[in-house]
């Protein structure tokens, strides 16, 4: 089986645990060697977050941290794997 | 794994909605808990009651008895609470969240704030009849019962600069608001007839 090497992620989390707190807990994940959360959409009580995480991805602990926080994926947005990091290429409908 | 669970009840006291409910039971409950204390040592002393320590045992029991019902309601109420929020949350989140980290960290909050619940008229009770502790050693009754009133209103002050330094108020005007209470319950005792 090849290597996750990234994933982007669609995420609904609710309002607590804040951004930050979210992003260190998947941070502190052994599998992961860096993260990036972007917020996407405010609502009163739940926040529409885009989760990168890059390293060694192990999809099903990424996904049970996320459930185990009281988040939820609502799509998997992008996944790099293989021996290296391959980045999305242009084409002329971009 | 004392540690561990201690760890996890200082990271949900740093929680801003666990501190601020926390922080209000403790002061309101620690505000009965002392003035009901400035009743029962200005009226026992009114009453006649001739040793220190009967009238600290008096004291204890009525903090046993605030502190119960301090835990016990706050229990139920935030246990309430806290289900009704984490069934609204679920219903924007359109997913169950027993068992995650968001349900369980509502759980340790009603741990937090039942004790902190429980805390505020111990601390109130037992400091306000400290004094007659001392009673037959160094103070008789009447001193005894003085040095409590003093007690009282110094906490209570303190409750109220407590209160005006986490509201950037006036330290002084809020200190001697809450502390002016101490003296009107000792004032009612000595006034209402019996």
């Amino acid at each position: 089986m090849t290597q996750i090497r990234r994933l982007v992620l669609d995420v609904l989390k609710p309002r607590e645990p804040e951004m930050i707190e979210f992003t260190e807990e998947i941070s502190e994940m052994e599998c992961v060697d860096g993260i990036n959360s972007s917020l996407i959409e405010v609502d009163e009580k739940v926040r529409n977050v885009k989760v990168t995480v890059e390293g060694e991805i192990d999809e099903q602990k990424i996904r049970d941290k996320i459930e185990d926080i009281g988040a939820s994926i609502h799509s998997i947005d992008e996944v790099a794997a293989g021996e290296k990091l391959v980045e999305e290429s242009k084409t002329l409908q971009d | 794994m004392i540690l561990e669970k201690f760890r996890e009840l200082k990271k949900t006291w740093n929680k801003d909605e666990v501190k601020s409910i926390s922080r209000r039971y403790f002061i309101s409950n620690g505000f009965d808990g002392t003035l009901t204390a400035v009743g029962i040592t200005v009226g026992s002393y009114l009453s006649g009651v001739s040793t220190g320590a009967t009238v600290f045992k008096v004291a204890a029991g009525a903090a046993v008895g605030l502190a119960t019902s301090g835990v016990w309601s706050v229990w139920e109420i935030e246990k309430a609470e806290k289900l009704a929020q984490l069934h609204d949350l679920e219903e924007n989140m359109l997913k169950e969240l027993e068992g995650t980290e968001i349900h369980q960290i509502k759980k340790q909050g009603r741990v937090v704030n039942a004790v902190a619940s429980g805390a505020g008229p111990v601390l109130g009770v037992l400091l306000t009849a400290s004094p007659f502790l001392l009673e037959g050693i160094l103070l008789n009754m009447f001193q005894s019962t003085a040095a409590s009133v003093l007690m009282a209103v110094g906490l209570l002050f303190g409750f109220g600069v407590y209160m005006a330094d986490i509201s950037e108020q006036n330290w002084l005007k809020a200190g001697l608001r809450m502390g002016l209470a101490g003296l009107v319950v000792a004032a009612l005792n000595i006034l209402l007839p019996g």
